[in-house]
Formats: structure tokens, C-alpha cells, sequence
């Protein structure tokens, strides 16, 4: 297996667990399948993907703009390259922006509805039509395979010139609108990474990286298809870096120095950290590499000096688009396995289309030979000399396909079914209430519930006979079940019918035409009903009707239970007409919980739970 | 401009306005999630109340905790609506900043761009929308009040004109002399917004940072928007240009002898 054959190997398995997860996440949607949170909405698709995307595709304009407008000739070799790699750069940004969206079916709306206030909306249509642009500009190539197409590619080739310039305006606007996205957000940005010149900024370290993204192409692809690296034309784009990345750098700090904000640099937070490590290395260093005329033309050196600076600048479009704003909205992000995965399997997905491209297509001046046109399948025997040549190997493709498919199985294998499809409800399993008389429920026991006066109801009740209007079920063999025992979960629906307990004694799976009818499906519809066993389940009388064996929320039960018998006597006693508020039973707090030592409500995300009086004492007793 | 004012030393935290909000818009009962702050706001809870606590000294009549209702500020040059691309999120002449769902695309850059963190997203839907407080757009364009100002037992929170409103809590803080921050919040913060606020406690919580400023967001992105032709024509004409500038040089090195006039 060749260095091609390997690279494309690994990078069809990314594709295949990407897919899989790619599949689960537009059928589960976001919230199930990403850390996304109402604090930070954006994330790695937007950070890496989009806006690094964005970025790394820039060198796309910035060597048409050598070739076609500077006239510098002797880099025309590497422009078919650098297109592909931007159109495909685009593509993939597109596509990360479509797992992205909430809803990704309307990302066209931007066509016709428009609010040309928001600097998205420039960003958007300037994708959309530089995409097209690079379409057209790279279509000449993939067009010279049939001479049918030569009057297209001919068209084409006469309008390359203003293809090129309207290409390079496009890339101007969006490349710096980017920037202008995170200028409306002044109160959640760090300073260091916020100022009025973002647009100015994201532009000039655009065409930084842009250079350096084609040098670094340039190098991994000439060590995949052993070809001899292009040294002197990529010095040449190194020491151009050397100025842009100065002139990036110089703006960037006198606008520091400027707003005042440089004694953020070296205060030891951590954002004066991720600013120091961007800086250097994806800055400065490079700089110092590159500005040595040995370092630029040795290959170590290029490797090292562009692996620096598209590290920094990815990294600063991470730290824009979100890294930084942590501290502010005091939110701890970190990317779920999924969207990284999906980062990475579009990432490879468009590695692999260019692969494909620069072994059809005229796209290198020498195009490599075709890793697959060597038979991987030898035949076993050959007929004429009547020798046997061994076992055959998988042949290319069949390989790709089954590493395409292994890791697609392996990703549905492990994407966790319940953690998914409990959509990021939190569990919180309820506990027994606590009390004598007065009795607190608080069933998550976090000292928030509600005091109920138990002797009281029972009283206003009708003594015994009441029991039966709250207690609709008990455990079999049990006279008082608590409430927690079938509303296991403080906010979901549990189930109250245990399968196990029930099964087990029986005999297991053996027994399973015990309860469910024989030749049916086994389902809660085949079941036996519970009274069918259990005399007495179900009292008379009772407020709730039992009908099937899930078992509302802890929370909802309760609310259901008391606040439809608080509605009914609210209307029908006289003077009890505020019977039915919340406030109510979630009574205000009493001083004593109020001091500042207490625990606060604010920091809890359901603080209309209230802590009644005595609970202390009640917990006290309970440990 | 209608607007809302919330009298934060009247409110007794009895969460009617929440409650009443919910079932006015119609919303589900929402669960705790992984993805949600701890304000009580929620793609399904579009008011909340958020108790502080008070210092000892500072209570009065007894009330140690101060109960702030957290909704969103409606603000007169909102920054969702100007950063929305497809105009889901827009203001209407009322004042009420309402959301689009059939427009909307789903970028939630108006939850990046809101200073209070407002915008919520039904994050567990596979087909998700922005949810948040929309002043019962439909019930103010009718003449009602909205639901929240309407059960308020204490009339903490009241619905009016903006101008009305701002009149009535300066004249609030003049005659309650000490009682208030001499300051009614969101009269001028970021522009101004809708929902207004007079307090004897801080409320620079509501936000991310303190001190919100005047300037209204949408001017931020404004001036860069307005240089976009600038730098599309520029570019165009520096790059055009530089090249003809090449061009001419590269020919005459070319053809030294030839005069200047015929290039």
C-alpha cells in the first residue's frame, strides 16, 4: 500500500463515522447530539468549519490575484491546486453550515428574504457566489477530459480575467465580514479580540493564512505522491507571508496599545494566555523562520513555519468565534465527540474529493501516476505459464468500501441510543417525603419542596375515607407507598411496572406467555392487566385513574394531584378563592432562610421551588 | 411604543406573570436540560424570577429578598433583529420584537448578538426554533394588555406608553426619595428598550457586562456594512489597476522603443 492509498484509507473511515453521526444528528437534532448550550450557541462547526473554513480557503483568491492580476508567471503551476482547494474549501463550509443550522433546509431563504443590516447576510450571499465563481474558474479543468466540452471550456477561458477579479472583490468583502459578525457583540467579546478594525484584521491574516495554507498543501501532497517539492516558488510565497503577517501583527498590537488594553496581554489570565500562544506562534515565529533566507528554503523549516501559522489563525478564529467569550458568559464549552467527528469527516470528505481530482484531472502540470491503476487484485493463477501467484489482496476500492462501512457501523454501534433520546433531560431520581403532621415534599431533596399539611387534609377530608382520594395505588403487599416508589424521576416519565421483578421468578424469557398472549406481539398491549393479579390495586374513589403503567414526572404528579382538587375547591368554598395560586403551597420564603448564608434561589435553575419553614430541622433529623 | 415597567420593590415573587405567560402563549411544560442557564429562561419559559438576596440593613418591611423578573428587554434598536439575516427576528411598530418562524434558518447569530441573553432555542427538536418573550404581540395589537402585566397581583409590573412609563418611574423615584437607584434601567442602556426597570438593588445581573452603554449594537455592524460596496468597488479598482499598472511595464520592458503614447 502506497503513502495515498494509506492516506485514503484512513480518511474514507473518518467519512464513515462521520456519516453515521451526521444521520443521527439530523434525525435527533442538536441538542441531543451536540454541547451546544442557550449560553453558547455557537460552537466548533461555526469556530473551525465556518470561520477557519472560510479563512483556509483564502488562498484560493490570493494566488489568482499573483498569477492573474501581479502577472508572476512562474507561480501559474500551483493556481489549478489552489482553486480546487478553495472551491472544495467552500463546499465543505457549506456543508458543515447545513449540520449546523437548526434548520437547514431554509439556508436558501437568504436569497429571497433579506436583511442587508446584518453582516451574515453579506457573508452568505458572498459564499454563495464566490463558491460559483470558483466553479467556474476551475470547470476548465475537469472540462478538458472530452472535446465535447471545448466550446464550454473555451467560454469559460474568455471570461477568466473577469472571473479572477470578481472572485478576488467577493473574497475581500466576505473574508473581512466575517469579522463584522462579532462587532454587534461588544459585551461578550474579550477585549483583546474585540475592536472596531475586525474586518480590517480578519482579512489581512486571511491572505496570511491563505499563503501558507497553499505552501502547506503544496508540501503534504508532493510527500503523498512523491513528487519533488516545488522549493523555490514556496520560499517566495513564505517571504511574502513574512510581510503580511508583520503588517497583521504591527495593526493588531497598535490597536491593542491604542484602546488601551495592553496590560490584558501579560495580566496571567487565561485569555492573556491563549492571546500569548496565538501570537507567537502563529505570528511571530513564522515570521523569524521565514524572514531567514536558509530556514525558507529548506523543507523542514516550510513545514514547520506553515503548520505554525495555519495553527495560529485557526486558532484565532476559534478564539473569536467563542473560545473567549467563556469568561464572560461563565459557560464551559467543549465540543461533543460528535461534532468533531463530523468537523473531521467533512474535513476528510473534501481531502478525498481533491484526491480524486488531482488523479483524473490536469491539475498539477505532472499529473502523478494513478495509485489505483496498479492491480491491488492480481489474478490467483496465471493461465499462461500455469503458475500460482498467490493470494490476492483487496483491491482498492473494496478496501475503501469496507473501511467506509466498518467505521460507519462502529459509530451507530457506540452513538449512546438513551442519552440521545432522552433529548438532555437531566435524571434526578426522586426520594420518600419527609415530615409528621406536616409533611415536606421536596422529592429531589434539595430543599426546595413544599410543606403539606397532611393531618390537615385528612381532616378536612373526611378522615379515613379521604386516604383513597390521594392514594390511588399502592405496591402490592404495601399500605402506604410512597409517592417516589412509581414517579421515580423528578421530570421524566418513569415506569411503574417492573418488568424484571416480575419476570425473573417466572423463569425469564420462558415465561414471557404468562402475562402476554401467545402469537402476539410482547407489548404493554398484549399484557395482562395488572388488576388481573393484584386484587384491590386500584381503591374507588380515587382522584387519579390509573391506565397505564407510566408514571407521570414527580412534578407533574404532584401538580396534576393537588392543583386540579385546589382549582375545584377554590370555586365551590366560600373565601378560598386564592386556593389555586402558586404561591399558595410554594410559600415565600421566611426570614430566617433569607440571610445571606442561606442557600440562594438564584443559582438554581428551578427557583420556584420554595423552602419551607423548618425544613432544617427536618433534615437535621434526617441525617 | 408600548412598553412594560417593572417596579422591582413592589414585586412579591409570586410568579403569576410566569405562569400566566406560559399559558397565554401556550407554552409546554419544560423540563431541566443539560443545555439551559440557571435564569429560569427556556425555549418553553419565556419570563422567570430570579430572587437576590438582600443585605440585612437594606431590607424593609420585613422582605429580604428582591425578586427580578427577567423577560426580554424589547429593545428600540434591537441587536437580534439587525444581526438576523433573513429578517425572522424584526420590531414591530408597536415595539414589540417578534420572530418569524417560517424565515427563520436557523443561524442563532441573534442569540450571539442579544447583550441580556435572551433568545432561547429549542435545542431537543430536530426541527428547532428561537423562542422568546414577544410582549403577546398578539394581544397588545388587539388592545389587551399582555398577559404578565395583566395578573400582576401588585401591579409591579405595568404596561403603557414608553413615555408614560418612564414619566411615571421618575416621578416614582422623585417622590420616594432614597428608596431607588436614581436611575430607570433601560431608559437609555443600549438605546433603549421596551422593558423597563426602577430598583433599589443593581441590575446590572440582567446583562453580561455592567454598564451597557448607550450606543444602540445595530451601529456597530452598521459602519462596516456601509464601507461593503466601498471595499467591493475599491478592491476591484486597486486590483484592476495594479493590474494594467504590470501590464504597461511588462510590455514596454518588452518593447523598449516603443512610444509611450500607443500602449
Amino acid at each position: 500500500m502506497n503513502r495515498v492509498q494509506a492516506a485514503k484509507s484512513i480518511l474514507w473511515v473518518v467519512v464513515g463515522f462521520a456519516a453515521a453521526v451526521g444521520i443521527t444528528r439530523m434525525i435527533y437534532g442538536l441538542g441531543a447530539t451536540t454541547n451546544l448550550n442557550d449560553a453558547t450557541p455557537w460552537g466548533l462547526w461555526i469556530g473551525f468549519d465556518v470561520m477557519a473554513g472560510v479563512a483556509l480557503a483564502a488562498g484560493g483568491f490570493v494566488i489568482t490575484a499573483i498569477v492573474y492580476i501581479m502577472k508572476r508567471e512562474e507561480f501559474r503551476p500551483i493556481v489549478k491546486p489552489a482553486v480546487l482547494t478553495a472551491f472544495l474549501g467552500y463546499i465543505a463550509v457549506i456543508i458543515s453550515l447545513l449540520f449546523d443550522l437548526g434548520l437547514p433546509w431554509n439556508i436558501w431563504h437568504m436569497l429571497i428574504f433579506w436583511n442587508p443590516h446584518s453582516p451574515l447576510f453579506e457573508v452568505g450571499w458572498c459564499v454563495m457566489l464566490y463558491t460559483t465563481v470558483l466553479l467556474l474558474e476551475f470547470s476548465p479543468v475537469p472540462l478538458e477530459a472530452s472535446s465535447r466540452y471545448a466550446k464550454i471550456r473555451t467560454f469559460l477561458l474568455r471570461f477568466r480575467f473577469p472571473l479572477v477579479m470578481l472572485g478576488i472583490m467577493l473574497s475581500t468583502l466576505h473574508q473581512s465580514s466575517l469579522g463584522s459578525l462579532f462587532l454587534i457583540m461588544p459585551y461578550k467579546s474579550y477585549p483583546l479580540w474585540y475592536s472596531d478594525i475586525l474586518p480590517i484584521l480578519f482579512f489581512i491574516s486571511a491572505v496570511a493564512l491563505g499563503l501558507m495554507m497553499i505552501t502547506l498543501e503544496s508540501l503534504v501532497t508532493s510527500h503523498l505522491y512523491r513528487r519533488q517539492v516545488e522549493t523555490e516558488l514556496l520560499s517566495k510565497l513564505a517571504r511574502a507571508s513574512v510581510w503580511v503577517l508583520s503588517i497583521y501583527v504591527l495593526t493588531k498590537l497598535t490597536e491593542i496599545v491604542i484602546a488601551g488594553e495592553s496590560s490584558l496581554i501579560f495580566n496571567g489570565s487565561w485569555e492573556s494566555i491563549l492571546f500569548i500562544v496565538e501570537i507567537t506562534i502563529g505570528v511571530l515565529a513564522p515570521i523569524v523562520i521565514f524572514s531567514i533566507p536558509q530556514f525558507r528554503r529548506s523543507q523542514k523549516w516550510l513545514w514547520a513555519g506553515s503548520v505554525m501559522v495555519v495553527f495560529g489563525m485557526v486558532f484565532n478564529r476559534i478564539n473569536v468565534g467563542g473560545l473567549t467569550m467563556m469568561g464572560i458568559t461563565g459557560d464551559s464549552y467543549f465540543p461533543s465527540w460528535m461534532e468533531i467527528s463530523i468537523s473531521a469527516g467533512v474535513v476528510s470528505a473534501a481531502v478525498l474529493v481533491f484526491f480524486f481530482a488531482v488523479e483524473r484531472f490536469h491539475v498539477w502540470e505532472t499529473p502523478p501516476r494513478h495509485p489505483e491503476a496498479e492491480p491491488t487484485s492480481r489474478p490467483r493463477f496465471d493461465r499462461v505459464s500455469q503458475v500460482w501467484l498467490g493470494a490476492p489482496s483487496v483491491a482498492g476500492r473494496t478496501k475503501y468500501s469496507l473501511a467506509f462501512l466498518f467505521s460507519f457501523a462502529v459509530a451507530v454501534a457506540i452513538v449512546p441510543g438513551n442519552e440521545i433520546q432522552s433529548k438532555g433531560a437531566v435524571t434526578v431520581p426522586t426520594m420518600p417525603a419527609r415530615g409528621g403532621d406536616t409533611l415536606f415534599i421536596d422529592g429531589n431533596r434539595d430543599l426546595y419542596g413544599v410543606a403539606f399539611k397532611h393531618e390537615m387534609h385528612i381532616s378536612q377530608n373526611g378522615q379515613k375515607q379521604s386516604c383513597v382520594l390521594c392514594h390511588h395505588m399502592n405496591i402490592p403487599m404495601d399500605k402506604q407507598s410512597g409517592c417516589y416508589r412509581c414517579h421515580k424521576s423528578m421530570y421524566q416519565e418513569s415506569d411503574a411496572f417492573g418488568h424484571q421483578w416480575h419476570s425473573s421468578p417466572r423463569g425469564g424469557n420462558i415465561a414471557c406467555v404468562q402475562c402476554h398472549e401467545d402469537g402476539r406481539e410482547r407489548t404493554a398491549a398484549s399484557a395482562k392487566k395488572c388488576d388481573n393479579c393484584h386484587r384491590d390495586l386500584l381503591p374507588d374513589g380515587a382522584r387519579i385513574k390509573h391506565e397505564r403503567n407510566i408514571a407521570p414526572s414527580y412534578v407533574d404528579a404532584m401538580h396534576r394531584l393537588c392543583v386540579d382538587c385546589h382549582k375545584e375547591k377554590a370555586l365551590t368554598l366560600e373565601g378560598k378563592g386564592d386556593l389555586a395560586r402558586c404561591a399558595r403551597c410554594h410559600e415565600t420564603v421566611p426570614p430566617e432562610y433569607m440571610s445571606p448564608g442561606a442557600p440562594l434561589l438564584g443559582n438554581r435553575p428551578y427557583f420556584n421551588r420554595v423552602m419551607m419553614p423548618g425544613a432544617e430541622s427536618l433534615l437535621k433529623a434526617d441525617d | 411604543m408600548k412598553a412594560i415597567l417593572t417596579d422591582v420593590t413592589k414585586c412579591i415573587g409570586c410568579l403569576e406573570c410566569v405562569s400566566a405567560c406560559k399559558s397565554a402563549n401556550r407554552l409546554p411544560m419544560d423540563i431541566p436540560r443539560l443545555w439551559q442557564k440557571n435564569d429560569g429562561l427556556s425555549a418553553y419559559n419565556w419570563t422567570s424570577i430570579l430572587p437576590k438576596p438582600l443585605l440585612p440593613e437594606t431590607g424593609n418591611g420585613g422582605q429580604r429578598f428582591r425578586y427580578i423578573r427577567k423577560q426580554c428587554r424589547h429593545c428600540l434598536e434591537p441587536a437580534c433583529a439587525s444581526a438576523c439575516p433573513v429578517g425572522a427576528l424584526h420590531q414591530t411598530t408597536l415595539g414589540a420584537v417578534v420572530y418569524d418562524s417560517d424565515k427563520c434558518l436557523g443561524c442563532r447569530y441573534c442569540m450571539m448578538a442579544c447583550p441580556y441573553g435572551i433568545p432561547r432555542y429549542d435545542w431537543e427538536s430536530p426541527v428547532p426554533y428561537v423562542r422568546k418573550c414577544i410582549l403577546c404581540f398578539e394581544r397588545i395589537s388587539e388592545g389587551k394588555e399582555p398577559a404578565c402585566t395583566e395578573v400582576c397581583p401588585t401591579k409591579a409590573t405595568i404596561f403603557g406608553e414608553r413615555e408614560a412609563l418612564i414619566q411615571e418611574a421618575h416621578e416614582r423615584i422623585k417622590s420616594n426619595q432614597g428608596k431607588y437607584i436614581n436611575k430607570v434601567f433601560g431608559e437609555h442602556e443600549v438605546g433603549g428598550t421596551s422593558v423597563l426597570y426602577i430598583s433599589d438593588i443593581d441590575l446590572d445581573f440582567l446583562a453580561y457586562k455592567s454598564n451597557l452603554g448607550t450606543r444602540p449594537l445595530p451601529q456597530t455592524t452598521a459602519a462596516a456594512m456601509k464601507s461593503v460596496p466601498v471595499a467591493f468597488v475599491g478592491m476591484g479598482a486597486f486590483m484592476y489597476g495594479l493590474h494594467w499598472i504590470i501590464k504597461r511595464r511588462s510590455e514596454r520592458q518588452e518593447n523598449p522603443e516603443k512610444p509611450e503614447e500607443k500602449v
